[in-house]
């Protein structure tokens, strides 16, 4: 395989960083994304009827309060996917990713 | 009970019907590259969405008749396993945010337009990318059939296409609509989609803010619609259980139902992007980022599905009575809205089954056309012949969806989606597996993808619905083998085939078979658009230059 071949989501670049550089941001976005997938199918956490939110029970407020939660982590997981990702590109020698220069058309 | 034709109401409808199929028409000058006639121009748009039109097109294809009709009917029946569709749409982006940034990325290095294209360049195996094609075009089927549903259902509260007289007088309006659908992806491809989105996405977001908001203060609050729709399942379990059936109704699931939730949340948000109608909004982003970036943003489309979804309940609170449980939310919308608004609401809704059914039966097409005319039929077709079996294929495939209609049970057409589900997620394997190693051997996930479709179909196929004991294909849960749970078949399905890919996959390499070669390179998962070698048509059909982005 060619050294270019080392990059991955999981691991960090080769080459012109130093190894790792970028493995903690990685693991935190994993982390951040495994929290948004299993929390919601914990069923057992919230099929009760009490407390009520606004008429709502707690079985339908808590899984409407998900929505946000897990946008927000989402969100986050993206900024810091971002930001490794520059990082991963320059040490690998290649320009800023095309979505840096903001999507909008 | 629907209470013959409205003028008001049905005038509001056909304008908006007239007004999104001018749309339609008219798209094909939209944002148009050089040429109209080459496949990737047809059916990808160009692929030069960024993030604003990408939302609005991917919100499309997640939020429809599936939406709007089939997840209200199952909570207006009481049965509120229903409401899995919030979590369903919860844990879908942060899926979508793992693996789709590098599906993009080899697509567009290599110039793949299918799901199937990835299978075969992966793994050197046309006889599973056919199986992945196969799958593809006949899992959209069903989908398309409950779209299909949703537009029945709205033209039969209208009171045109009632379940009185002839068959022609029954069907005639959906034919009609039908047709207009057709016409207008034949000629104007996903941009036509795409466009309409935008009126589409209005339209919803118009009628669900008055309805969540009106509904409520009309049926005693929130508070009011779930202690009515409490009440209202106590009495059907009372009256269940006088008739010797175990009591069923309710608002939160008993603990052995948790399976059965959190089994079709996840096998749906799995299944979902293995649908080629999902991969094809994806694959016409303009770069990664775009990807990511909506997976934050989509959610907003989740708090509307929930709030729809309890739009079941607050039908129940309203009083509305009806045996077919897929009537009760747009029968709401007549008896507490005035005339104009319930024209507005159904155009929304029918509107809203036509998007994603064209845009469905458009990415069908294409996997057709790639992968198995072109792979098998006509290797040397011409960009041209491409283009026009694509399109002939995506009429052919909403005739097949309209099979589904006529014989499957659909007093619950979220059944259908849910087949499609069972078939579609057998490919998860080869596609997902794929873009992350190449140590499965591909006639191991051919023989898994066997094992999970037969099974999967079998066990379907098994199940009678509530009303019609004989009925085939009546329901998606199934008891899980030596237990006493009911889970989504489709997942019970893709555990089997991943048993077997895993099982199998060491036996092939021992035996040396061939593994094929794999025609993509690790850097290829994460090009991103303005890398070497990252383009936006497939090299068949050089002279098509991307759209202006």
């Amino acid at each position: 395989m060619a050294p270019e071949d080392t990059r991955s989501d999981t691991a960090a670049g080769h080459g012109g960083a130093p190894p790792g550089r970028t493995t903690g941001a990685w693991v935190t976005v994993g982390v951040l994304l495994a929290v948004g997938i299993v929390v919601p199918l914990l069923v057992f956490l919230y099929d009760q009827e009490k407390p009520t939110l606004w008429g709502f029970p707690f079985y339908y407020w808590f899984q409407f309060a998900l929505i946000p939660v897990v946008s927000v982590l989402t969100y986050t997981a993206f900024r810091i996917a971002e930001r490794a990702t520059a990082r991963d590109r320059r040490a690998h020698g290649l320009g800023p990713a095309a979505g840096r220069k903001g999507g909008f058309q | 009970m629907t209470g013959g034709v409205h003028g008001v109401e049905l005038a509001i409808f056909l304008f908006f019907f007239v007004l999104v199929t001018v749309l339609g028409f008219v798209a094909a000058r939209w944002r148009r590259g050089e040429h109209l006639e080459s496949l990737d121009e047809w059916g990808l748009g160009g692929r030069s969405f960024g993030t604003f039109i990408s939302w609005f097109l991917i919100g499309g294809d997640i939020y429809t008749a599936y939406t709007f009709v089939a997840v209200p009917a199952l909570l207006y029946a009481g049965n509120m396993i229903g409401f899995f569709a919030v979590p369903y749409t919860i844990i879908l982006y942060p899926i979508i945010f793992v693996f789709l940034p590098r599906l993009w990325s080899v697509s567009h290095r290599h110039g793949y337009v299918t799901p199937a294209d990835f299978v075969r360049g992966r793994f050197e195996s046309k006889g599973l990318a056919l199986a992945v094609a196969v799958t593809g075009v006949l899992a959209t089927m069903p989908y398309i059939a409950l779209q299909l549903v949703g537009i029945q259902v709205v033209l039969e509260v209208m009171g045109i296409g009632s379940d009185q007289g002839s068959w022609l007088g029954k069907d005639l309006p959906l034919l009609i609509a039908f047709a207009v659908l057709a016409a207008y992806t034949y000629s104007s491809g996903l941009r036509a989609p795409a466009l309409i989105a935008f009126v589409k996405d209005t339209l919803i977001y118009l009628v669900i803010i008055v309805a969540v908001i009106y509904l409520p203060t009309r049926l005693g609050g929130w508070d009011g619609i779930f202690s009515a729709a409490k009440t209202s399942f106590g009495h059907a379990n009372t009256a269940a259980v006088a008739a010797g059936k175990p009591p069923s109704a309710g608002i939160i699931p008993a603990q052995p139902l948790h399976w059965a939730y959190v089994s079709l949340a996840l096998g749906s948000a799995l299944a979902l992007f293995m649908y080629p109608h999902s991969l094809t909004g994806v694959l016409a982003s303009k770069n990664r980022s775009v990807i990511r970036r909506n997976a934050a943003l989509l959610p907003a489309y989740s708090f509307l599905l929930g709030l729809l979804a309890l739009l079941g309940f607050a039908a129940v609170a309203a009083g509305i009575k009806t045996d077919n449980a897929q009537l009760a939310v747009p029968l709401m919308f007549r008896a507490m809205f005035p005339g104009w608004f319930a024209g507005i609401a159904f155009a929304a809704i029918a509107i809203g089954a036509l998007v994603p059914a064209a845009i469905m039966s458009i990415a069908a097409a294409n996997l057709w056309t790639r992968n198995v005319y072109k792979a098998f039929i006509n290797p040397s077709a011409t960009p041209k012949q491409e283009a026009t079996q694509s399109k002939l294929i995506s009429l052919v495939v909403k005739f097949g969806a309209l099979i589904f209609v006529v014989a499957l049970p659909n007093e619950f057409a979220i059944n259908l989606q849910l087949l499609g589900g069972v078939w579609i997620l057998q490919t998860l394997p080869a596609l997902v597996g794929g873009l992350y190693t190449r140590w499965l051997h591909r006639y191991a996930l051919l023989v898994g993808w066997a094992v999970g479709m037969v099974y999967g179909t079998w066990v379907a196929y098994l199940q009678p619905s509530a009303a019609d004991p004989h009925a085939h294909f009546g329901s998606s849960l199934a008891l899980i083998p030596f237990s006493q749970t009911k889970g989504y078949i489709a997942l019970t399905a893709f555990v089997l085939n991943v048993v077997a890919v895993l099982v199998l996959t060491p036996v092939f390499r021992a035996l040396k078979v061939g593994e094929g070669v794999d025609e993509t390179h690790p850097s290829d998962y994460h090009a991103d658009a303005g890398d070497p070698g990252v383009r936006d048509v497939p090299l068949d059909e050089p002279g098509a230059a991307a759209t202006a982005g």
